[in-house]
């Protein structure tokens, strides 16, 4: 069975600011859900909304059923983790106590608690840091270790039949290469094993890599939703990021992958004739 | 680090505040007790006559009472007095200091084992007073009011507690006829010429306290012969550098803690409403040491004459044509 | 409690229980024997050693009794003075580990941002007021008057720092601490016109209970405050899990569960609950709520779990052994504890707030 994260007629207003018009959508589990967009497209907006920091101006959203209001905060906590962007933290303590904190709420008592943080740990590649201070930890450190973290808090991708949920807001902006990949594999794993994720990426290579569906946003609204080789093109592309880049399709594979070079037209001939 | 240095300013302010309040509190008790009844045999705080060894080992709390008891030679009978015991100088140096009378400790006293505690009205705090006459330490408490038969009176009552009533007498006669004759004179002072004293209790950062009426300051002056300019409060009080302007005193009464003036001969000159004052521009300031001035002891009398003769020194009121038998103390 | 460690945590890298429960473990012995200290110090000579044989000749039921004034000293006077200290020193350091969590902030003290300065105003307000505005609250309180004011004092005082210095969900240091200067003028000019206001009486007992001390500890005191201190430090530890996480940030701890909004409510019942009780029954003692969990986070970390009843039993140690000074060191006189804290917690401040320059950004 899969669960299910409904978004019905939802918009947003912040301030005097209409952030997300109105849209509905809804979230599969196994699916790895990647959304990209502009900045200020609305993307943090709309992953905010599902974890309930912002409440809709209309509409409701239903997790597995049950609109948000409705939810224990508690039982939530352990259908559903959270990475957000901040990752300051106010006093010193340990990687290991942050990822406790996230362990905690599964842990039946404070061995496990400390076993699953370990877990939590080894799969970002961050357990022969578990006794530094957080705030001695490099940017991408911090947060790899914010990952292991809410990946504690719903280590199982599956809880008697229903799946749980990660929103992972930009997990991988400070991640060298290599972690950029293992991470996002890590995530693909575990849609794989039932459970879901919404990630928020900026690297369109890596969202296309890893994606089994892309939502592309702009000015508030979903304008592309589907697998990635289907709707990255040129057109979409220079549409919302109003940039032409060329989407490079190679025969045989089925991820499409974009360089950062402009694509140049006919409509810039000055270019070609002006090597530097 | 501008942070620190602000709160640290006003926390240093907060510290002054309070110890102004203090001081205040310290000055300003009589008022309550002002319609106390002349008592005239001593008892302890439930109204129990004292045992009959109370006089063997005393606590004296309470400035004017250390010295009665050193004016009546019965100085060997204390065991201890209070910070606010600083006439004669030697008391402080030669018995312990139980701190300031109204910040008493119960256990430091009781350390102590003495037969008699000897309070002026206002020591405390009330828990500690408590715990004293729960420890069944006789406590007695010696009402303050601030006329001449309010010193006589004390003088009779620390007489009684310290088994000295006969140089108790003698001393209260000796106050009596000095005050009687020095009334007699400051009477014939035409009221015309009466003098207006404003006393200035502080004077910090140009912010001016001084006494209003029923207050020990008001009562000395009258009792020299001035008038208080300030009659429209009770007490100690903060007031305007208006109210000082219109009051236009022809004498500023000080006093000196330790034998520093509370405000500077400099500071009442620049001062932006003192030194517009007749008193400022005649150069009549006058500074008396707090206890020898405010105590209302055995040196009150004196005291009365010097700032008499601070006042009126064309009118031949002065202590020396006074005082030919005994010289209790001019702290000079 | 549960037993001190659990098998394999002792190797686990980052993982500091066995040492809070260790620091809990030891800080209870010391604080046992600072308790035990304490009583057989004093200005009077009732010392160790007499106090020693009093026991013994009454556990053996010889017939050899204290004399009233050894009673007097140890029961009304050293006992009570020990109680209160021990209550106001867990109060004061507890509230203010919770204080410094709730703000996210390690200088966060209730004497330094104007909430001991709330209760004093609203305790002042008590005492001038009292016998008139006041009077049929006095009749129906009476000896919890002081506390229940300076609780609600100390309440609107967090509630307005706290609506002040945080927006949208992220507390700003600078403001915290400005607002705090800033209210605590607000709050001495309050106590300042009362000041002019009181009578002669008043101001006295206003002056005495001004300094900060335990000079006039009662039993009557002690179980003023009891139910108040006792009622905040038996519910604190139980949000340890709930502050842990608003370390994190607000939405953080939301996402992980925590009704964040409750958990603050509570958290400033309690601190006001706490620090109310203890400026009540004390004045302002200060420094205590920011020296000591700064101690304990450098030794045992900032996991609230251990930090909050080791902050209580190191402020009772550390109040208590100040008050052990200060009663002994000029006796027969003593000293005011307000000065002794002050004189140990404002360098203290000043080295915190140089260290954590940065951090303020101003």
């Amino acid at each position: 069975m899969t669960t299910e994260i409904i978004l019905e007629n939802i918009s947003l207003t912040l301030g005097s600011k209409r952030v997300l018009k109105p849209l509905d959508l809804s979230l599969r589990s196994s699916d790895l859900t990647i959304l990209v967009g502009p900045n200020g497209a609305g993307k943090s907006s709309l992953l905010k909304l599902i974890c309930g920091d912002h409440q809709p101006d209309q509409g409701r959203i239903l997790f597995d059923q049950i609109a948000l209001p409705h939810w224990p905060l508690d039982k939530l906590a352990r259908r559903r983790a959270v990475m957000t962007q901040s990752s300051e933290i106010a006093f010193p303590f340990t990687v290991l106590e942050v990822v406790r904190m996230g362990a905690n709420l599964q842990a039946v008592d404070a061995h496990d608690a400390d076993r699953r943080a370990m877990l939590a740990l080894e799969a970002v590649d961050m357990e022969r840091l578990a006794g530094q201070r957080f705030q001695a930890l490099s940017g991408g450190e911090q947060q790899r270790v914010q990952l292991a973290r809410t990946l504690a808090q719903v280590w199982s991708p599956c809880h008697e039949g229903q799946a749980n949920f990660l929103l992972l807001d930009e997990p991988i902006s400070n991640l060298d290469i290599r972690h950029q990949i293992e991470l996002l594999q890590l995530a693909k794993d575990y849609t794989k094993s039932g459970g879901g994720c919404l990630a928020v990426l900026h690297d369109l290579n890596i969202a296309s890599m890893f994606a089994d569906r892309l939502l592309v946003m702009q000015q508030g609204q979903i304008v592309g939703d589907g697998p990635p080789n289907e709707i990255l093109t040129n057109d979409l592309i220079a549409q919302i990021f109003g940039i032409r880049l060329q989407v490079n399709r190679p025969p045989g594979c089925p991820i499409p992958y974009i360089l950062p070079q402009t694509f140049f037209d006919a409509a810039e001939p000055q270019h070609m004739s002006n090597p530097s | 680090m501008k942070i620190s240095v602000d709160r640290l300013h006003s926390s240093l302010k907060m510290v002054a505040l309070f110890a102004s309040f203090s001081c205040v509190a310290l000055l300003s008790s009589p008022q309550l007790h002002a319609q106390n009844h002349a008592q005239s045999v001593l008892t302890d705080a439930n109204g129990q006559p004292l045992p009959e060894n109370a006089s063997e080992k005393v606590v004296s709390v309470g400035g004017s009472l250390t010295e009665i008891a050193y004016a009546l030679g019965k100085e060997d009978a204390l065991i201890a007095v209070d910070t606010t015991s600083v006439f004669p100088p030697r008391a402080l140096k030669d018995k312990p200091n139980v701190g300031y009378m109204r910040a008493l400790s119960a256990e430091g006293i009781l350390a102590l084992e003495p037969t008699l505690i000897l309070a002026e009205d206002g020591a405390g705090p009330a828990d500690v007073i408590a715990l004293l006459q729960e420890a069944r330490v006789p406590f007695a408490s010696i009402p303050a009011r601030y006329d001449a038969q309010g010193i006589i009176d004390k003088i009779q009552l620390v007489g009684q507690a310290l088994a000295a009533q006969k140089e108790a007498r003698h001393l209260a006669d000796q106050v009596r006829k000095d005050l009687d004759l020095l009334q007699s004179k400051v009477a014939n002072i035409p009221p015309a010429e009466k003098k207006k004293v404003l006393f200035l209790f502080s004077l910090r950062g140009d912010r001016l306290m001084v006494s209003g009426k029923n207050s020990q300051a008001s009562a000395i002056i009258e009792m020299a012969g001035g008038e208080n300019v300030m009659t429209s409060f009770d007490g100690f009080k903060p007031v305007s550098n208006e109210a000082v302007l219109s009051a236009d005193p022809d004498v500023i009464l000080m006093m000196s803690r330790a034998g520093t003036p509370t405000a500077s001969r400099e500071q009442v000159l620049s001062h932006p409403a003192l030194s517009a004052t007749k008193a400022a521009q005649s150069g009549s300031l006058v500074v008396m040491p707090g206890m020898y001035l405010l105590g209302f002891g055995p040196r009150t009398a004196h005291a009365v004459a010097d700032l008499a003769d601070h006042l009126y020194p064309d009118h031949n009121l002065g202590s020396s044509a006074l005082f030919s038998e005994q010289k209790t103390g001019s702290a000079h | 409690m549960r037993s001190a460690a659990h098998p394999g945590s002792a190797s686990l890298s980052g993982d500091r229980s066995l040492l809070g429960w260790t620091s809990l473990l030891v800080l209870s012995l010391i604080l046992i024997c600072v308790a035990i200290v304490s009583v057989t110090q004093g200005a009077s000579d009732l010392s160790a050693v007499r106090l020693l044989s009093f026991l013994s000749s009454w556990i053996t039921d010889q017939n050899e009794g204290m004399s009233r004034r050894d009673a007097i000293i140890l029961f009304d006077i050293r006992l009570p003075r020990l109680a209160l200290g021990l209550l106001v020193g867990a109060a004061l350091a507890t509230s203010g580990a919770c204080l410094q969590g709730l703000f996210r902030n390690p200088l966060a003290d209730p004497g330094i941002i104007g909430i001991s300065a709330g209760a004093t105003l609203a305790a002042i307000l008590a005492i001038v007021l009292g016998n008139s505005l006041f009077a049929p609250l006095e009749a129906f309180l009476g000896l919890y008057m002081l506390p229940v004011f300076a609780f609600f004092g100390s309440l609107i005082a967090t509630i307005t720092l706290y609506t002040i210095a945080t927006h949208r969900g992220q507390t700003s240091v600078a403001t915290m601490l400005l607002a705090g200067i800033a209210l605590a003028a607000i709050l001495g000019a309050g106590a300042g016109i009362l000041t002019y206001l009181s009578d002669d009486q008043q101001l006295r007992d206003l002056t005495f209970w001004s300094m900060g001390g335990l000079g006039g500890a009662t039993w009557g005191k002690v179980f003023t405050c009891l139910p108040f201190i006792a009622l905040s430090l038996f519910a604190i530890p139980f949000f340890a899990k709930g502050l842990n996480a608003l370390l994190l940030g607000d939405h953080q701890a939301r996402h992980m569960g925590i009704d964040v909004q409750t958990l603050k409510r509570s958290l400033v019942l309690c601190i006001a609950l706490a620090v109310g009780a203890a400026v009540s029954v004390s004045g302002t003692i200060g420094f205590l709520g920011i020296i000591v969990p700064h101690i304990l986070r450098l030794v045992i970390g900032p996991d609230h779990r251990f930090l909050l009843p080791a902050s209580a039993l190191l402020g009772a140690i550390i109040l208590v052994l100040a008050d052990m000074i200060a009663r002994t060191i000029v006796a027969p006189a003593e000293l005011p504890i307000g000065i002794i804290m002050s004189a140990l917690g404002g360098p203290f401040f000043l080295w915190l707030l140089l260290k954590n320059r940065q951090v303020l950004a101003l």
